[in-house]
């Protein structure tokens, strides 16, 4: 090449004319300059050294310019390189080759691609080499090393071709950002824009930022500002598919048809992104027939159909038909699709791990074994020289996922989220990565919440769903609210609306339904309250009805028997022989269980005394009573409580009964229950049951009272008062035993008692009937208890027998009397007169009371 | 202990409630013979031919056929055959009926004139205490 350019500088030199100057206001052409160059060429080959050759390459460097020429290129060319100025000789090689790569030697074209190797002009280095390896080629010489040497610089012109990624943002973006999105779920928007502007002051390129104001301003309703805000979001991080379905959507509601171009180019994009997502990939197939195009329609909801629900299928069938016809027809004439916007040119490489990571996303894209083992060769390396560049992590992550290694991969992204914790989309791939692996969804959780904190919006949906999913309500409303506030044209907005609506409807039935629960709680403890607290106890009864103490003493007589007393005599001893264990256990277990529960005939202890206290009950209730012995009652409640008890007890005593052997366990489990159950029946005191019975039908004796109910007889008879003397030997003592007789009954006895001694049927008289009274206590001498005996003296003539009494009419005179003594365990007899004056004594014998000791 | 040496006490009820309640419940049961008296006249008939060391006796007589009652009536029917066989009770021995005289203890006096060893069981005593009250020395 030397000898070639010192050839023609002679050729040239020989053959120039003399360089003279141009007249001055003279205009020249291309030719004037190209033969006054030559003339000072000849010049100059005359004399080297002087001026002339350096005015002869600026002659032909002006006529270049006028009359561009290769020969006159390459000629400049020669000229440049034999005054050692190679960089100019090179530039008009290049110049040359640019205008016919064909004129230059292979050694000239060599220089022109080597120069623009060094200078990082990968595509016109490839284009040199290219030309290069052809003229080889055609020259039947080998180009294996110019081929060889091609791959490299492709691969760097396809990474200078990457955009770097952006860089952390500084804390306080990321602080105005966390202000914003507060202030943006508060519904302040302007707050919210006011702390995005700062937040983009400092990091301009700060995606999550761009997004928040992309929501801002969507809810503002000011479209045009939030699609530019999307847009540089979009052109930040081409990735993220919340950002490019939210620009798609507002988009898609422009008026013109190149902004609907582009919302489909960006739906595509978010699809081809997240193929999971399938209602993305259901707004893409209705779009695309929106817009008018069939194939790509039909094509987008075929795959969305591929995994769709029946009600789904039922839900498209009609538009898929529709689709499918409209491809039929138009198979005739294909329509074009839209043409795809083109992406934005990436900046040059900053630093050595981004261009490493360049390169290694180029080879990702090839997807090759051997591109994919080389990427992340080239991504250890990156991380290496930076160990907080987040990218590289990253990158190694998706080419982890994409060879299948789940856990490298996982390893990868939590390696890039300790590099660099901002960056949501990191946590938002690692979380997706943790979700494949089912044991690891509270971890995936936990990183959908960082995510969150980072500024990812599907990060707030995923947790909404997580919160749904394990029945946290009032979370998940939180999160799909935060999702619908701040990405209201989200891919998933729909969506997110849709489930607040839902739950909060779930929410509003589930407070009516423990409302409701609460009242009826309410209602029921209400009622129990009512129930525990209401009613009478048994005493209380008797009180107020002491008339009934006479029907309720055998019932309560039938209790004692029962349980009171049986209930003792057995309970606590067959718990020492069960406890004792073996065959003894077993037979007083079979005792107990026939006398407790009954056999044959037999009702048994639980069910006679539970009968006799129906049987009080339902004495009660014919007074409108209720008797709460349950609650209300300090002595019946232990006789129920033992009852209880032993209800209790009935399956493990027939269990023990049936063993040969009973196990020490169940044995003294039983024992335990029936010692219970003992200890109630002694704290059911039968004697203060019978003292309530008492009280109720005590009855005092007084002669006072007798002679008012004997003044209104004779008034009510008409007949002349007579007195009543109290008459000795068997005079009335003070105090006379309580009687054990209801107050109604005993007037009835008297009334009935005075109106026979006043009205005799079968005399006339002309004075009052003489009466006496006497009383006497006495003890009956084969029970031992207390009896009243108390006699009514007249001097009525005539004689009358007991057996002459008995048998009259029960609801006149006698007959009543006698009735009223049969009902309280009475008895009457006619004695003869106790006194003069008095012809016999009609003597009643009634219960009485014991007198307290 | 042998036979000669066990004592003998008379149970009359008109079940055998009482009679399998010591035989089953009271470990002392083994120690003494039980002969049981199903109405006053067969336990007149028991007196007669053994000698007792202890009689127990129930209160309610209702399951017994009338014409076998002491004349006054079955629900304390244990009063009368008491006091029926009060002559052919031996001095000392001890007579316990069914009934709680804890609110009558003048009713207890007045019954003792005639069956002077006469007593009763407070409610909730276990049946193992009755027997050793029966066969208290």
């Amino acid at each position: 090449m030397i000898a070639r350019v010192g050839l023609a500088l002679l050729v040239a030199t020989l053959a120039a004319p003399p360089d003279e100057p141009s007249p001055a206001g003279c205009i020249k052409d291309g030719g004037d300059l190209y033969a006054e160059a030559d003339a000072l060429l000849a010049e100059a080959s005359r004399d080297p050294n002087g001026p002339a050759l350096a005015r002869a390459r600026e002659r032909l460097r002006a006529a270049r310019r006028l009359s561009p020429s290769v020969d006159r290129t390459l000629q400049g060319a020669d000229l440049a390189f034999a005054t050692g100025d190679s960089e100019e000789g090179v530039d008009l090689l290049a110049a040359a080759a640019e205008r016919n790569a064909g004129r230059l030697t292979p050694a000239e074209l060599y220089l022109v691609a080597r120069r623009a190797e060094e200078r990082r002009r990968w595509r016109e280095a490839i284009a040199r080499y290219a030309a290069l390896a052809r003229m080889l080629d055609e020259r039947g010489e080998d180009g294996s090393l110019i081929q060889a040497h091609l791959r490299p610089l492709i691969l760097e012109a396809e990474a200078a071709e990457v955009a770097p990624p952006g860089a952390e943002p500084p804390v306080e973006a990321q602080l105005a950002l966390a202000d914003a999105r507060r202030a943006l779920s508060a519904g302040r928007l302007g707050e919210a824009r006011e702390k995005l502007s700062v937040a983009l002051h400092l990091a301009p390129t700060y995606v999550e930022a761009l997004d928040a104001l992309g929501a801002v301003e969507t809810r503002a309703g000011h479209t045009s500002a939030a699609i530019r805000a999307y847009r540089a979001a979009v052109a930040a991080d081409p990735g993220r598919v919340e950002t490019l379905s939210a620009l798609a959507n507002l988009l898609w509601g422009e008026p013109d048809r190149a902004a609907k171009e582009e919302s489909l180019a960006m739906l595509d994009r978010a699809v081809t992104l997240r193929p999971d997502l399938r209602p993305l990939m259901r707004r893409s197939a209705m779009r695309w027939a929106e817009f008018g195009d069939a194939p790509t329609a039909l094509e987008r909801l075929d795959r969305f159909l591929q995994n769709a629900t029946p009600q789904e299928r039922e839900e498209t069938r009609a538009l898929r038909e529709t689709l499918a016809r409209r491809v039929r027809e138009a198979s005739r004439t294909p329509e074009t699709a839209p043409s795809k916007p083109a992406e934005p040119l990436p900046p040059e490489p900053a630093s050595g791990a981004v261009a490493l990571w360049q390169k290694a996303r180029v080879l990702a894209a090839r997807g090759d074994s051997e591109s994919l083992a080389t990427a992340l060769a080239l991504l250890a390396e990156a991380e290496a020289q930076d160990p907080s560049f987040a990218s590289a992590p990253e990158l190694a992550a998706s080419i982890h996922q994409k060879r299948g290694e789940g856990d490298k991969a996982i390893a990868s992204l939590e390696r890039a989220t300790e590099a660099d914790p901002s960056r949501a989309s990191t946590w938002e791939g690692l979380a997706r990565a943790l979700e494949r692996d089912p044991r690891r969804s509270a971890t995936a959780e936990d990183a959908w919440r960082r995510a969150a904190a980072a500024g990812s919006t599907e990060a707030l949906f995923q947790l909404g769903e997580a919160a749904e999913k394990k029945g946290r309500r009032s979370e998940a409303i939180d999160f799909y609210r935060r999702y619908r506030d701040e990405a209201p044209a989200g891919s998933r907005a729909a969506e997110a609306a849709a489930a607040v609506a839902r739950l909060e409807g779930q929410k509003r039935a589930a407070v009516w339904v423990f409302v409701g629960a609460v009242a009826l709680a309410a209602i029921v403890g209400a009622v129990a309250l009512y129930r525990r607290r209401s009613g009478r106890s048994f005493a209380e009864w008797l009180n107020e009805y002491p008339a009934r103490a006479a029907e309720a003493r055998p019932v309560l007589g039938r209790v004692r028997h029962e349980a009171l007393k049986h209930g003792g005599l057995l309970l606590s001893d067959g718990a020492a022989r069960i406890e004792a264990g073996g065959r003894e256990s077993v037979e007083a277990a079979r005792l107990l269980s026939t006398r407790l529960y009954g056999e044959g005939n037999s009702a048994g202890l639980i069910a006679e005394t539970q009968g006799a206290i129906d049987e009080l009950r339902a004495i009660a209730s014919q007074d409108r009573v209720r008797l709460n012995l349950r609650h209300r009652d300090a002595v019946f409640s232990w006789l129920v409580k033992g009852l209880e008890t032993l209800r209790r007890a009935h399956r493990p005593l027939e269990r023990i009964a049936e063993e040969e052997d009973p196990p020490a366990e169940a044995t003294r489990r039983l024992a335990r229950i029936l010692n219970d159950a003992a200890r109630s029946f002694v704290l059911a005191s039968g004697t203060e049951m019978e003292r309530s019975l008492d009280r109720a039908a005590a009855l005092p004796v007084r002669a006072d009272a007798l002679r008012a109910l004997l003044a209104r007889v004779a008034a009510e008879i008409g007949v002349v008062q007579p007195e009543l003397e109290t008459i000795g030997g068997v005079g009335v003592e003070s105090p006379l035993p309580l009687l054990r007789m209801p107050a109604a009954d005993w007037e009835t006895l008297w009334r009935n008692l005075f109106s026979n001694a006043l009205a005799p049927k079968d005399e006339p008289r002309g004075r009052p009937v003489r009466l006496g009274l006497s009383a006497q206590k006495r003890r009956d001498p084969i029970t031992g208890e207390p009896r009243l005996r108390i006699a009514l003296a007249d001097d009525l003539p005539g004689a009358l027998s007991a057996e002459q009494l008995r048998g009259r009419p029960s609801d006149r005179g006698w007959g009543v009397i006698e009735e009223v003594l049969r009902k309280n365990d009475g008895a009457f007899e006619i004695a003869p007169s106790p006194k003069g004056g008095f012809t016999k004594a009609i003597v009643l014998d009634l219960p009485a009371l014991e007198e307290p000791a | 202990m042998n036979a000669a040496a066990r004592k003998v006490l008379l149970v009359i009820e008109d079940g055998t409630e009482y009679v399998d309640a010591f035989t089953r419940l009271a470990p002392a049961s083994r120690e003494v013979e039980l002969l049981a008296a199903p109405d006053a006249s067969a336990a007149r008939r028991l007196l007669a031919e053994r000698r007792v060391d202890g009689i127990f006796l129930d209160v309610d007589f209702s399951r017994t056929p009338a014409d076998r009652l002491l004349p006054g009536g079955a629900r304390d029917q244990g009063f009368r055959i008491a006091s029926a066989l009060a002559p052919l009770f031996e001095p000392g021995v001890p007579i316990v009926i069914a009934h709680d005289f804890t609110l009558e203890p003048e009713r207890l006096e007045a019954l003792r004139e005639r069956v002077p060893a006469l007593e009763g069981i407070v409610d909730g005593t276990p049946i193992s205490r009755v027997l050793e009250r029966l066969t208290a020395p």
